[in-house]
């Protein structure tokens, strides 16, 4: 049994003090409103880690930081070892964030913690080209050359390819294509997808995680919801459970809901 | 009083790294003596500069360095960031023991910062709150520089710049 719902559990045996005694005897508010204190924070300790807005704005806070912390990276990386990290750039733009042919998503959300995956997007610029005025953009550039995949090219509208390799100008036989084995170069084969383990498997993730200021957000939004709510705080000799768990949950909400 | 903000706290850990080297006898100031501009280049370069030193670099063992990301947290005066070096040398051996020499100088949080805040050569301007070891690489070739292998280490830098009563950049 996980320890919220022990919490929960053990909570529950203060619900007959919370009651009022019988006609006739003495009344006491202090046990009755003590045990409602106790039963107040200790919902809303329990309900926290279930509380959906809490695991959002928990998943949200931090994804947003790692969101911002890994292109850097790849960004900085990018710059030091343009011949590894071009391909996930658009052409002649290497480490230049607004030109990153890559970005991470959530694959899996449950409960506080979640899953990403990067994705490697489509090139829309056009492949750098002095010598003729057609354009072609390759678009699955960033993905054919981490993979280190062949290309093979074929003439589409003209009779014959022709390009310049060496210093001299090749023309191909009618119809011929020609296959480039390493399009983005052997160096740079694999290498995004080694720079983004190392970021996930090292320290660099766990910065970024301390870095996205989720301590301060949860230590605020726990402060206000463990702040006993008014009616709690009258002296009544009777105090219903029921009104007490959905005070919790509104005090949750109103706590870690909306934008941050 | 004009601000000088050309002040960048990357170049101050660049000019105490390179004191440290060569203090530690790690780098020969004289090896890097360039006959061209008649000076040392300290072979510490940001990586916008590399390219430009390629030639003058071939074969020696150096240091290329960028900035990962910056960024000013609710404590608006605290600055935190990370600076990025790459090791470059033919001998696995040297980039041993110049990330070891780094581990060794930069892992110690407040420690690290207090003997950056001594070193008489670093800026008043600024005053470093911690410096740690974000990550480090293993030592593999260098597909950038053939012949060359490379390792990263990664420091993370808390700082903040000394300011005006109203907050600004003094």
């Amino acid at each position: 049994m996980d320890s919220s719902r022990l919490l929960i559990q053990a909570a529950s045996g203060l619900e007959r003090l919370m009651v009022g005694t019988k006609p006739g005897a003495i009344k006491d508010s202090n046990v009755a409103q003590i045990s409602a204190f106790v039963y107040y924070q200790a919902n809303v300790i329990a309900k926290l880690t279930t509380n959906t807005q809490f695991q959002n704005k928990f998943r949200k806070t931090i994804f947003d930081q790692i969101n911002k912390d890994f292109p850097d990276y790849i960004d900085a990386l990018a710059r030091s070892k343009p011949k590894s990290l071009h391909h996930v750039y658009e052409w002649n733009k290497t480490g230049n964030e607004g030109f990153r042919l890559f970005k991470l998503k959530q694959i899996s959300q449950q409960g506080l913690s979640f899953k990403l995956d990067y994705e490697l997007l489509l090139s829309k610029s056009a492949v750098p080209n002095t010598k003729s005025k057609k354009k072609f953009i390759f678009a699955k550039k960033a993905s054919v050359m981490e993979a280190g995949m062949p290309i093979r090219i074929s003439p589409r509208s003209a009779e014959r390819l022709v390009f310049e390799f060496g210093g001299t100008t090749v023309f191909m036989p009618k119809g011929a294509s020609v296959v480039v084995k390493s399009p983005g170069g052997r160096a740079s084969t694999n290498q995004f997808k080694l720079a983004y383990s190392r970021f996930f498997s090292g320290q660099l993730v766990n910065e970024s995680i301390k870095r996205s200021g989720f301590q301060n957000i949860f230590n605020a939004g726990i402060g206000r919801a463990l702040k006993v709510p008014t009616e709690i705080r009258k002296v009544q000799y009777t105090f219903s459970p029921g009104r007490i768990r959905s005070e919790a949950d509104m005090a949750l909400a109103s706590s870690f809901g909306g934008s941050l | 009083m004009t601000i000088n903000y050309k002040l960048d706290a990357i170049n101050e850990v660049r000019k105490f790294l390179w004191s440290e080297l060569v203090t530690n006898k790690i780098f020969n100031e004289t090896e890097y003596y360039s006959d061209n501009v008649a000076t040392t280049i300290i072979p510490i370069i940001p990586v916008q500069q590399s390219p430009e030193l390629n030639q003058f670099l071939s074969g020696k063992k150096h240091i290329v360095y960028d900035k990962i990301n910056s960024s000013y947290e609710d404590n608006w005066l605290i600055c935190n960031e990370q600076f990025m070096f790459t090791i470059y040398s033919v001998d696995i051996s040297e980039i041993n023991e110049i990330r070891n020499f780094m581990l060794d100088l930069f892992r110690r949080m407040d420690e690290s910062a207090r003997d950056m805040n001594a070193y008489p050569q670093i800026s008043d301007k600024f005053k470093f709150h911690t410096i740690y070891i974000a990550d480090i690489t293993p030592t593999t070739p260098s597909e950038e520089l053939q012949g060359f292998l490379s390792a990263d280490v990664v420091l993370q830098v808390k700082y903040s710049r000394h300011i005006t009563p109203n907050g600004r950049f003094n």
